[in-house]
């Protein structure tokens, strides 16, 4: 029986759906290479040598749209601009009602005063099913050598409203912080919260 | 001059509180977008000083869901704040045990339809007596696959009785079945857990007297710690059992105890009504080695996957010497004969083919046996012929096939496969259906000799189950593929010709057989009248068959109506109805000389022998389970058998499962089972019953009574003391 039980494991793995791969705090991060909105490749090969932000994005969901509606994640995205090369994704499926072409997303950034150094479109779910991201929004930082420096939660307050942004203590804004006085990442690694992401 | 009328201050007062008594325990239903939400309360007034139960109801549109305390990979657990009068106070929220969700890859924790969350409101000691009013503030994420947050404002007009507080009707049973779906927490549960790189092992023993599910699932309250999606795997330890859960990594550093809620697949042994427990399980540095499963005698715990494969193998090559199966295939390979020397097309594919129905049928049976298990609904393999009205359908089937073989009408699979030359395509449909004809017929015929193993697959995590079952088709279609590849053995029998009618002439007999043999299962289960009038109608059918065949040759419709109506009449007749009287419970068992005097089982019974502290056999038998009949002929039913149950003073219980009896499904379920023949034999002093192999021989069930106090002989008492 007990011999049963790994290959009864594997045999369920391959039932449980494609697994999601991880991207862990001190390791490399995975590399990726998928199209911006504007149809251009983007990988993140091309950042090395910077500090790279993700943020896993999906306007249909609400705990985005907590951040967007607040312009707390627009600020961010602002003030961090110039320093770090923010990459918001998106690895909705084609499928899905959330899903939004790269047309739509162009406006609905634009009206949201968004600015992410660039947009990765990963329909495939590709980037996402590599870095392990399980939500919207899930934040990782890699360092100026390609490791993971941070992954997890955009804050403390996991809810859905807006007034609760000013409150909260800002994970993604502690880590930048530490890294730029080239300290160590107090809290590197946390739950994310949010909708799950609408992978195929 | 009019003047209104008015109500004096009392009156007010009174309308007043009889107002608030008539909103009493339920506040209008609030309706969001996707939910539902009522507040109800359990009573109609609260004790000073002492905790009054009030509910949450959220119902979710279809396919709708919120969540747990943990909700897993993402989504928000539902929030209540509380607006009480003053001095009072309200308890953490109370969560029913969740259900797991996958969402692709990954896996959430909560509610689907509906969900009632409890939680106890106290008023202060000092509270006088007078209606109040309670608020909730709930907030909620209801998700599809998209998520909405949702709140509502519900307020409930409750009261502060001066002394008994009124129960409510109907909030009575909505708030027991809320409780039922409490994990509960039993008292005298060992549980220890250990944490080695990314795997948590929980390890759980129950208390003396109890046992552990079969199976259960774990539901951890510590948030990003258990990887959600990841399978758990459901070992035995002893009396209780292991669970292999993964960890998210990096893995936490903080934890000294792993608490959690198991959830079992049905009510929990022990606690009626109750699926899920609580438990708080200490992090130990190591645990104790597994010990074997008590009461399943050594080499009998069903070896190691690749052994199971193995003997489904050979289980399924074995089953095409059945009556059932045989002709089937005979005619088949019959078939190949004439292929192989007429034509050098490429058998192979005939074969292959073949095998493919076979093995979509013992897949689609498994799927379905499989998901009507996790649906809830309590079968073992066998099932099937719990049910006279199917026995009855298959023993028209075998008459219909033997007919058919004897030549009285002639119809698709058969006669074209043996007599013109059909396109390729329609050659291989045929064969296909072959395959799945075959599988059909097959399957009266395994719950009798392989039940057993059967059914210990079914309580197999899903791959493995449907593994086995592959290998069970595989099994059985493999002579006929290893033939299809070798048109050389094939052209090694005779060419076709005249014995070839002979041959399946003579495959009708082991289809008669098994008709017998299917009359008297349905005498078993239902009683000689339905016997009678199965047969009756089995022979108005054979009127029909014989009609359609007789005049195959014409072309008027008269032919099939008259054979259809014949058909229809027959199985009408034959239908097992209301008079049908179920013999299996009521048989009264009368002792015969010589065997054992069997009484019937009840779990009351068996409960007040065991606390008189009398060793107990239970036989879970049925009549259409062919190895328990063996068993009895070569071991039960024997001399010295009976005289030791007899000496040894053993009560013999059985447990009749010809017809369906939940009772007795439960009762196999608790001991981990779920086909039969299972034996029991219950010690004094002994928790867990022993349980016997399913082939018994004499020399063992001695073996296990010998266990028992000696039995005081006439010889010894006659010894003269020296």
């Amino acid at each position: 029986m007990k011999r049963a039980l790994p290959l009864a494991a594997a045999l369920a793995s391959l039932f449980a759906g494609a697994a999601l791969a991880a991207a862990v705090v001190g390791q490399p991060a995975p590399d990726f290479t998928a199209t911006d909105l504007a149809g251009k490749p983007v990988s993140l090969a091309e950042f090395k040598g910077k500090t790279v932000v993700l943020e896993w994005h999906n306007f249909g969901c609400p705990f985005v749209q907590k951040h967007y509606k607040s312009g707390n994640m627009q600020a961010l995205q602002k003030k961090y601009g110039g320093e770090v090369v923010w990459l918001a994704v998106n690895s909705t499926h084609a499928g899905h009602q959330d899903y939004e072409s790269p047309a739509q997303l162009t406006k609905a950034l634009a009206g949201f005063g968004a600015a992410p150094t660039r947009f990765v479109m990963d329909e495939p779910g590709k980037v996402g099913h590599a870095f392990g991201a399980k939500v919207t929004p899930h934040m990782y930082i890699i360092d100026p050598s390609g490791k993971v420096a941070y992954n997890g939660a955009i804050d403390d307050k996991r809810s859905t409203d807006p007034a609760d942004v000013k409150t909260s203590k800002n994970y993604v804004v502690a880590a930048l912080e530490e890294m730029k006085a080239g300290k160590p990442v107090s809290n590197a690694s946390n739950a994310p919260y949010g909708c799950t992401i609408k992978y195929k | 001059m009019s003047s209104r009328p008015r109500f004096s201050f009392p009156a007010r007062l009174l309308l007043l509180l009889a107002g608030a008594l008539a909103l009493a325990v339920q506040a209008a239903p609030v309706r969001t977008e996707r939910v539902e939400a009522e507040l109800h309360a359990e009573r109609a007034a609260a004790d000073p000083g002492k905790p009054a139960t009030v509910g949450l109801r959220l119902r979710m549109d279809e396919h709708w869901h919120t969540y747990w305390r943990n909700p897993g990979d993402s989504g928000l657990p539902t929030k209540i704040q509380w607006t009480l009068p003053e001095g009072w106070s309200a308890g953490p929220i109370q969560w029913p045990y969740p259900e797991a969700q996958r969402v692709g890859p990954l896996m959430n924790y909560g509610y689907s339809d509906e969900v009632m969350l409890l939680v106890d409101l106290t008023p202060p000691a000092d509270a006088r007596p007078g209606p109040v009013t309670i608020r909730a503030d709930a907030a909620w994420l209801v998700c599809k696959d998209i998520c909405i947050p949702e709140k509502a404002t519900l307020e409930l007009g409750f009261a502060v009785g001066g002394g008994e507080a009124r129960s409510s009707s109907g909030s009575a049973s909505r708030f027991a079945e809320a409780r039922a779906r409490l994990p509960a927490a039993p008292a005298g549960w060992d549980a220890q857990s250990v944490i080695a790189g990314n795997k948590l092992t929980l390890r759980v023993m129950p208390p003396a007297g109890s046992a552990a599910p079969a199976k259960a699932g774990f539901f951890p309250f510590r948030e990003n710690f258990v990887d959600h999606p990841a399978s758990q795997a459901f070992v035995r330890d002893g009396n209780g059992y292991r669970l292999e859960v993964k960890l998210v990594e990096p893995v936490a550093s903080d934890v000294a105890s792993v608490a959690g809620v198991f959830v079992a697949e049905s009510s929990w042994p022990g606690l009626p009504g109750r699926k899920a427990i609580e438990l708080a399980m200490p992090v130990v540095a190591a645990l104790p080695a597994i010990a074997a499963p008590a009461g399943v005698p050594s080499g009998e715990t069903g070896g190691s996957l690749a052994l199971a494969l193995a003997f489904a193998l050979a289980g399924g090559v074995l089953l095409n010497l059945m009556p059932c199966v045989f002709p089937v295939l005979g005619i088949k390979v019959a078939g190949f004969v004439r292929h192989a020397h007429g034509e050098s097309r490429a058998l192979w594919m005939q074969g292959a083919v073949f095998s493919a129905g076979v093995l979509v049928s013992f897949l689609a049976l498994a799927g379905l046996l499989l998901a009507l298990r996790a649906g809830g609904t309590e079968l073992g393999w066998g099932f099937q012929l719990q049910s006279p009205a199917f026995v009855t359908l298959l023993a028209a089937l075998f008459l219909l096939m033997a007919l058919n073989l004897f030549g009285v009408f002639e119809m698709g699979l058969f006669a074209q496969s043996m007599t013109s030359d059909l396109s390729a395509k329609g050659r291989y449909a045929d064969a296909f259906l072959a395959g799945i004809l075959a599988t059909v017929v097959a399957t009266p015929c395994t719950a009798p000799f392989m039940g057993a193993a059967v059914g210990f697959t079914l309580t197999q995590p899903a791959p493995v189950s449907l593994a086995v079952f592959a290998m069970l088709g595989a099994g059985m279609a493999l002579p006929v593929l290893a033939l299809s590849f070798f048109p050389k053995a094939l052209r090694k029998l005779p060419r076709p010709g005249p014995w070839m009618e002979t041959f399946k002439q003579v495959m009708a007999f082991p289809l008669f057989a098994t008709v017998i043999w299917l009359a008297w299962v349905l005498g078993e289960q239902a009683g000689n009248d339905a016997v009678m009038a199965m047969l009756a109608g089995l022979l108005v059918l054979a009127v029909g068959a014989w009609i359609y065949g007789r005049w195959a040759h014409s072309e008027s419709l008269a032919r099939l109506v008259f054979a259809a109506a014949f058909a229809g009449a027959g199985l009408w007749l034959a239908w097992p109805g209301a008079n049908a009287a179920p013999q299996g419970q009521a048989r009264a068992e009368t002792a015969r000389a010589g065997e054992i005097d069997w009484q019937a089982w009840s779990p009351e019974k068996l409960s007040a022998l065991r606390a008189a502290g009398t060793p107990v056999f239970v036989d879970f038998t049925a009549a259409w389970c062919v190895t328990c009949q063996v068993n009895k002929l070569v071991a039960l039913n024997r001399e010295e058998v009976v005289k030791a149950f007899a000496d040894r003073g053993v009560v013999a219980l059985k447990a009749d499962w010809t017809n369906y009896d939940p009772r007795i499904t439960a009762a196999l379920a608790e001991l981990g089972r779920n086909a039969l023949p299972v034996y029991a034999l219950y010690l004094p002093g002994q928790s867990p019953p022993r349980l016997l192999p399913e082939v018994l021989t004499v020399s063992l069930v001695l073996e296990a009574l010998s266990g028992l106090p000696a039995p005081k002989t006439a010889a010894a008492a006659n010894l003269a003391p020296r």
